[in-house]
């Protein structure tokens, strides 16, 4: 199975671990991974508010790229996830715009048709490798470990588009804990907003809106969070430290990328899977790895 | 079809689809005429006191609403139960509450077979399932949500047409039903931020998205958003019971027309639009120094800490490396000819 693969800036600066762990597990699970080396930004969430049309250019560019190799693509950050699909259903929705999309990509040689699947790694386990295969590759399974999931927003609202249902009932995260092993815990806020894009300019937003959000994956007996979009990622793990100056209690809660999670019961260790770069530290999970630590006196 | 997933038998965006009876079909035959409905209302004389809440049970009749639950409680168990509603067919948008923790009208949502009623959050409760608007009606009104034209009327037909009008015409399907402010988690911070929010922003952009509007007269209003607080979590999006795509088509137009009249609310836009155009990608260093300029030094813990756990790197925000990225992002964005 061979997907064009867009890791996004997050990856591939504050989270490069992300990017590192994609690739192991992605191995591990036989994925052929095409990583598009000259993708620019997708633009976050800034870019389409003050120039929509360059908006729509650099992500519809990302699909010609997935096009021109004849790849489906593969994204592991929500916002990017959001971001290209709206590029897609923009381009395939207004004839003109897409016209003179494809005009600045001939100029780089690039021609995009509107053929490109595009998938995040969270629904690329579900759909392409699916529940059986995925099992059969568990040899290490996180048996006992309670992590609360954490959705974010992109790729779960908005509602009713590109396939989306209440994002109150989506249970992929959930269902894919339990496939490694683990107990999923039920909390308030596994659909919330970690208030990432307000956080570049004004920080207390997102403070805010994550302390909730740990506390109550911490009240619900998480032992660890889990999250398919390195933003999240970064309010959760990167802004922890003023999350608990702000609530006024320690946290102490490992948060965990997607593909870190998966690794560990692929049987990576916690040192490939660079588990122990992330600003809280996450060494109380080192019991659930494979290698290295000892399981038998859990 | 490229939005549809890889097999047809699975499609991880709707996984808990069915176990959550997630669909109409599933929500009108949950339940069979005679079968019990519980009921939790939380109850209260006001946002002062205290809440609590009263259990009861209401036997199910074919296509009954949360509305009809309540209406039989009123007249059967709590002759003082306080609600709001009017029209009873969503027009009025008086009938708002949160049900089960989500947002709807009560008289447009299925009853579910356990439910807690509980009035909606951000407003001040006036007694029960009532709420106090007028924190929202305010907020409208200092938006001036009216259209002033900055030259004569030229008389009819005006030249306008549907491409103009197509966000501030779904603007105009508002019922003020106060879903989205209910369910907007900035809102729910209170006075940290002064964001708007989602309700009065739609009500603005009913008038404000016109293109025959005033730019003067705007720029006063959107100075008074606070849009770009908006966390673009699309919470509201997913309880308008008007379906109103209200981050997409009502909130990130305005942010465009907010950067355009008062781009001084914009300056990270244009910051990360700067970076990308230059690198192809988004330095974090790079970003938070031109958005946050010395305040980012205030937090030089932290930025001590992602060192040394290797998340940031200076090398690479201070020296600009030429890639293929960089060169396409800055053909693109600010047209620039390396060829």
């Amino acid at each position: 199975m061979k997907f064009a693969y867009y890791p996004g800036c997050s990856a591939r600066s504050t989270c490069a671990e992300l990017n590192e762990a994609t690739h192991l597990v992605a191995t591990k699970l036989g994925l052929e991974l095409v990583q598009l080396e000259s993708a620019t930004c997708t633009g976050a969430r800034e870019l389409r508010a003050i120039d929509p049309v360059g908006f729509y250019t650099l992500n519809v560019r990302i699909l010609a790229l997935a096009e021109s190799h004849g790849l489906p693509l593969m994204t592991i950050c929500n916002t990017c996830t959001l971001n290209v699909l709206d590029a897609h259903s923009a381009f395939m929705a207004d004839p003109e715009l897409a016209q003179s999309i494809n005009v600045r990509l001939a100029e780089e040689g690039l021609h995009y048709s509107g053929d490109t699947r595009i998938s995040h790694f969270l629904w690329v386990l579900h759909e392409d490798i699916g529940e059986q295969r995925l099992r059969a590759l568990v040899v290490n399974p996180l048996t006992d470990l309670t992590v609360g999931a954490f959705y974010g927003c992109h790729i779960t609202r908005p509602p009713t588009q590109y396939g989306f249902v209440d994002s109150r009932n989506n249970s992929a995260l959930e269902k894919l804990a339990e496939i490694l092993g683990c107990k999923p815990i039920d909390y308030t806020g596994r659909n919330e907003c970690c208030g990432f894009h307000t956080a570049a300019h004004d920080e207390k937003v997102a403070i805010k809106l994550t302390g909730q959000h740990i506390l109550s994956a911490k009240t619900g007996g998480a032992q660890a969070m889990v999250t398919p979009c390195p933003l999240c990622h970064t309010v959760l793990d990167g802004f922890q430290r003023e999350i608990e100056k702000d609530l006024g209690r320690k946290l102490d809660m490992p948060v965990l990328h997607l593909p870190q999670l998966v690794g560990l019961a692929l049987g990576l260790s916690p040192e490939e899977l660079k588990i122990d770069h992330h600003m809280v530290s996450a060494a109380s999970l080192n019991t659930y790895a494979a290698h290295g630590h000892s399981r038998a006196g859990r | 079809m490229t939005l549809t997933p890889a097999t047809d038998q699975m499609d991880a965006r709707r996984l808990g689809q069915i176990e959550n009876h997630d669909s109409l079909a599933a929500r009108n035959t949950r339940l069979a005429p005679g079968d019990n409905v519980t009921v939790r209302i939380r109850r209260s004389s006001g946002s002062e006191g205290g809440s609590a809440y009263q259990d009861f049970d209401v036997p199910y009749q074919k296509w009954m609403r949360v509305l009809d639950a309540l209406n039989w409680i009123a007249e059967n168990r709590a002759t003082d139960l306080a609600y709001r509603w009017f029209c009873g067919s969503k027009m009025c948008g008086t009938c708002a509450v949160r049900m089960n923790g989500r947002e709807v009208l009560a008289c447009w949502e299925a009853v579910e077979p356990a439910m807690t009623i509980e009035p909606l959050r951000n407003l001040p409760v006036i007694r029960d399932l009532v709420v106090d608007r007028t924190r929202y009606e305010d907020k409208v009104a200092s938006l001036e949500p009216w259209l002033e034209r900055p030259s004569p009327y030229t008389g009819f037909p005006e030249p306008l047409n549907h491409k103009q009008m197509k966000d501030a015409s779904k603007a105009l399907d508002c019922i003020s039903c106060m879903c989205c402010y209910s369910a907007c988690p900035v809102v729910g911070l209170g006075a940290l931020t002064d964001f708007a929010g989602p309700a009065p922003l739609v009500q603005l952009a009913q008038t404000a998205l016109d293109p025959r509007n005033d730019p003067e007269k705007l720029r006063r209003s959107l100075a008074l958003t606070d849009i770009f607080n908006c966390v673009s979590c699309y919470k509201c999006e997913e309880v308008c019971p008007a379906h109103i795509p209200i981050v997409s088509r009502i909130i990130e137009p305005l942010k465009a027309k907010t950067a355009q009249l008062v781009p001084g609310m914009a300056k990270h836009s244009f910051a990360l639009r700067d970076i990308v155009a230059a690198r192809g990608r988004v330095d974090p260093g790079a970003l938070v120094l031109r958005v946050q300029g010395l305040r980012a030094l205030a937090n030089m813990s932290r930025v001590v800490r992602l060192l040394m756990r290797g998340k940031i790197n200076p090398l690479k925000t201070f020296l600009k490396i030429k890639t293929a990225a960089a060169e396409a992002a800055g053909r693109i964005l600010l047209g620039n000819r390396t060829k």
